[in-house]
Formats: C-alpha cells, structure tokens, sequence
C-alpha cells in the first residue's frame, strides 16, 4: 500500500492513454494537485486536455499508470461505486450540458435528487449555489430563454450544488466573449477560496497570462509544463 | 477530516490513511435511515412522474396500450368460453349413466331382481328398473307415435336398468363395472352415456391447451411490444442519461423511469383488456341466456371473476415490467458520458 500526503487531492503517475489503433492520447502524464489548488490546463487542441479531465471523472480509463483522486485509487473502484466517486467531482462543459425539458431549479437540483437529498434540504442548496453564479431570479426559466453565459453559470451552479471537493472544468469560456469569460473565471476562483480544488481546461492564453495561477501545459499528449519531476513520480510502487 | 477518514478506510483500494487537515468543502454525508427514505420517496415521485407523463401524452402510447389489450384479450377471451363450456359440461355429468338393454321376453320379477342386485354393487349410487310395458308407456306418451304404435303385434322395446354410478367413476372401476353387468346373462347390451362427456372434456383439456399456447405467444408479443416502445424513451433521453450518469446517477437510478413506464403501459393495457372482456361478456349474454332458456336451461354466461380480473392485470404488469427491464439492460449499459 502506498500512502500519499493527505493535502494531495489529485495525481497521475505516468498516466498513459492509446486508443485503439495505436493512437496516444496521453503518455508518461505525471503531476499532483493540492487540496484547494487552482490550476489550469492547456494546450493545443488534441493535446489531450478532455482525456486527462475525463480520467478523474472516470470516463475514461488509462491504459497505463495510475490515477488517484481524493485518496482513492481510480482502477480499484468497481462500475458501482464509480456513481459514488462522480458525486465527488463536480465538472463544468463547454456546451454546459443541460436539459432543456426542465428549469434552472430542476437542473441544478439532479445531482441532488440524484444523492437523495430531502426536497427541503435541496432547495436550500440550489438557491445557495444559483445565488453563487447571480442567477437567483431565474429559477424558472427554461435555460434555453438564457444567455450563452447565464446557461455557463447554470452548469456552474449543478457542478457546485453538491459541494465537492473537486471541480473540473472543461473549455467553460469556449463560446463566450473575452468580458464574459473573465466573469466565469472570477467565479471559479471564488470557489476555489471556499476551498474547491479546481483545474480548468483551456486554450484561451490571454485570460490565463491575466490571471496568472499555476498552469499545466501538454503537448501531444506528454505535459511539458507543471508535471511532476521524473525521478521521484511513483510513490512506494 | 471525518469523511476521508471513512471512506478510505472503507474503500479497498486505498491510498492514505491518515487524516488530513480540513481543506476541501465541506460535503454532505447522508444517513442510512434518510438514504431509504429519499430512496422511497424517489420510487413514489417516478412511479407518479412517469404515469402523469404516459397520461399527458395518451396518443403516444395508445397503440402499445391497445397492442398490449388485444393481445391479453384473445387468450382472456378464449378461457372464459372454455370456463363456460365447463360449468355447462358440470351440469351434464348428472346424465353421465348406464344403460343396460336386458334380453327382449324377459320376466319383470327378474328383471326387478336383477336390478336390486346391480344396486348393492360398489361404485353404483342407484338404479331404476324400467319394465318393456313402462317404457312403451312412457314413449307412447312422449314421441306422439300412439297410432303407429298400436298397430304393432307386440312391444319393440326390452326392458331397461338405469345405472347411476357416482360422478367422478372413470378408468378401471368404470370398466370393470361395465364388465361386471356385461357378464349377466339376463343383460343384452350395456351403453354408456358418458362417452360423449368424455370427448367434450378431451376437447376442453385440448382448449386449454391451446389457450396457454396462445397466452404464451402472446406474451411474447407483449414483450417485443413494450421492449420496442421502452427502447424508443431511452432513445429520446440519451441526454438525459447522459448528464444523469455523470452526475452520479446509479445504473438503478436511471434504470427506474423505464422499469415504472413498462409497469404503467401493463397496467393500462391490463385494465382495457379487462373493459374489452367486460364489454363482450356483456353483449353475449344477453343471447346466451336467450338460447339458453329455449333449451328450457338456467344457463348463463359467468363474467370474469375477480381474481381472473386481479390475475390479468397482475400479468399485464408483469409483463409490461419485464418487456422494459429486457430493453433496458440491452440498451442503457451502452449510454455513457
């Protein structure tokens, strides 16, 4: 058994990915997070940036090394208890992902009829994190009446509802202009201040150089920046 | 740090074990007792919600809702009928005797005796001696030939013992109490009037049979009815299930909607069925009890009993529930994030 520092909320040790075909989406990824980190990941478009985020949500699995998050070591969970790890980690995508046959309310109230929250203890937290994102008044609408951004902070809102430990993001300012953007990202810091552990993907430089917090940087599937030093990536294997 | 320390504790793959300081947000641990309760409450909530959306849009389900009738109601049909004809077949087994034909000239007084000794036989209940004058008699009055008749020299008609054994006598003791009154000299011929009983109850077993046939193959339309209608709703909610999944939903969470709808399509198509039964029952008997009372009988067409009713709409509910489960474990596995 090895132990790692209980402030280590996520880390890869030489996470590899091939795809059928012989294709490698990751290789030799190894890097860590706090707990109550901020950080970012980049990029060009392919470099793997989805798979590593898709890795910590289990949608994906590696095909070689090792992905630990929370302290629990990803290849161990069985297909049941990966619900409960997803309940963990919140996560944000670029197309926000909502359901449009329901409200603001309803939307970001699944992840809590999912957990089986009571529907008096749910209503408390969704008012909580829509009034987090500025989107209190707007709990009835249909998210397709709302802006591109107000629809971001409803996906927003879903991934904070639940309060967990880890927030992924995956291009959440994709589609919105540079003013909108910097708003989102004000509100993923304010998590993080609340102590979130966030990582956001991203190719938009500008706003990361404005922000200037810690990055991650891959190239062709192998990270060239933030990664952990090669000599002393595995613990105790 | 409460909740690491229990869940890496309990987890099998664990990585750390000691405590750490409180760093990440805080997040809610559910109880057991409120996870059962929240669990009930989402089974009421999904059983209402997916019985409200089938109510909302009746035109949508309509065709699985009478496809799944029909079919219940061609086998539903068929057992009433064969109920039928078997309460009647009850009423006839009263006439379910022997005859024995004695040799024509014989002495009333031995036939009387004869007759008396036949009732002290086992498996018979009791007997009547018809004496050849009787008989004459009897049939001078009923068949209207009194002319024709007394024109013949001497009476056509031998003297007759009516055997009644008891209801349920078949197989071996039936024959061997044919054999048994065979074998007096004084008997000409031995009838017996149950032969066309039995055939009737060969072909009711043989109804029946069919009536499970069809029941069966029925059931598996139902099946392919309710699967089909099933893997069209998971394929209007691929998103849905989607997003459900990624959120944490388990495979029973998002399983639930569909096994419910499965069970409501039963259920409704069930209780048309029952209707459709019901209805027919009731435009037959009228006629029925009409033909009936021509053949001076008190017959009349039972309708569906309660627990016949209770068991279709139980089966159409079981029914509808597997056809879903069968297209749910073909189809959800396969819908990721």
């Amino acid at each position: 058994m090895s132990i790692l520092p209980a402030d280590v909320m996520v880390r890869f040790d030489q996470v590899g990915r091939r795809f059928p075909g012989g294709n490698d989406a990751l290789s030799g990824v190894s890097f860590e997070l706090k707990r109550g980190e901020f950080a970012f990941l980049t990029g060009h478009s392919g470099a793997g940036k989805s798979t590593l985020l898709k890795m910590m949500m289990l949608m994906d699995r590696p095909s070689r090394g090792r992905v630990v998050v929370d302290g629990h070591d990803l290849s161990t969970l069985r297909s049941g208890q990966i619900p409960y790890h997803r309940r963990k980690v919140g996560v944000v995508f670029q197309n926000h992902q909502l359901l449009f046959d329901r409200t603001v309310y309803d939307n970001v109230a699944l992840p809590l009829q999912i957990a089986g929250y009571s529907p008096i203890d749910a209503a408390r937290r969704v008012r909580a994190a829509l009034d987090s994102v500025g989107l209190l008044g707007k709990e009835k609408r249909n998210p397709i009446e709302l802006s591109g951004g107000e629809q971001q902070r409803v996906g927003i809102a879903r991934a904070v509802v639940n309060k967990p430990a880890l927030l992924l993001a995956d291009e959440p300012t994709g589609n919105l202009d540079p003013e909108l953007s910097e708003e989102i990202m004000n509100l993923f810091l304010r998590f993080q201040q609340v102590g979130v552990t966030v990582l956001i993907a991203t190719h938009d430089i500008a706003l990361i150089e404005r922000m200037g917090h810690r990055r991650l940087i891959l190239e062709h599937g192998q990270l060239v920046q933030g990664g952990l030093p090669t000599e002393e990536t595995v613990y105790g294997a | 740090m409460a909740r690491n320390t229990e869940s890496s504790t309990r987890s099998a793959g664990r990585v750390r074990v000691d405590p750490g300081p409180t760093l990440g947000a805080k997040q809610h641990r559910i109880g057991k007792r409120a996870q059962m309760s929240a669990w009930l409450a989402n089974h009421q909530l999904v059983a209402i919600e997916t019985l409200m959306a089938l109510l909302a849009r009746p035109m949508a389900s309509i065709l699985t809702w009478f496809v799944i009738a029909i079919a219940l109601t061609l086998p539903g049909a068929l057992w009433m009928t064969l109920d039928n004809i078997e309460q009647l077949s009850g009423r006839f087994q009263e006439s379910g005797r022997i005859t024995v034909y004695l040799q024509p000239g014989s002495e009333v007084l031995a036939g009387q005796a004869l007759s008396d000794r036949i009732a002290q036989l086992p498996n018979v209940v009791t007997t009547d001696f018809i004496s050849a004058e009787d008989a004459l008699a009897d049939f001078r009055e009923t068949s209207g030939l009194q002319a024709a008749l007394d024109l013949l020299p001497e009476n056509p008609l031998p003297a007759v013992i009516l055997v009644e054994p008891p209801l349920a006598l078949s197989g071996e003791p039936l024959d061997t109490l044919l054999a048994t009154l065979r074998g007096y000299s004084l008997v000409d011929t031995v009838q017996l009037d149950m032969a066309w009983i039995d055939r009737l109850m060969a072909m009711l077993v043989l109804g029946q049979r069919m009536s499970v046939v069809l029941g069966v193959l029925l059931s598996l339309a139902i099946l392919l009815v309710v699967g089909n209608t099933i893997r069209l709703a998971i394929a209007a909610r691929v998103d849905e299930i989607r997003v459900v999944k990624l959120v944490g939903g388990t495979n029973a969470y998002v399983r639930r909607p569909f096994l419910y709808t499965g069970l409501w399509f039963g259920f409704v198509g069930g209780l048309i069925s029952w209707v459709l039964l019901t209805i027919s029952w009731w435009l037959l008997s009228g006629p029925v009890s009409q033909l009936a009372g021509l053949y001076s009988s008190q017959f009349s067409l039972k309708p569906l009993s309660a627990v016949a009713a209770l068991t279709l709409l139980l089966s159409a509910m079981l029914l509808g529930w597997i056809g879903a489960w069968w297209s749910v474990s073909r189809h959800l596995y396969r819908i990721e994030p």
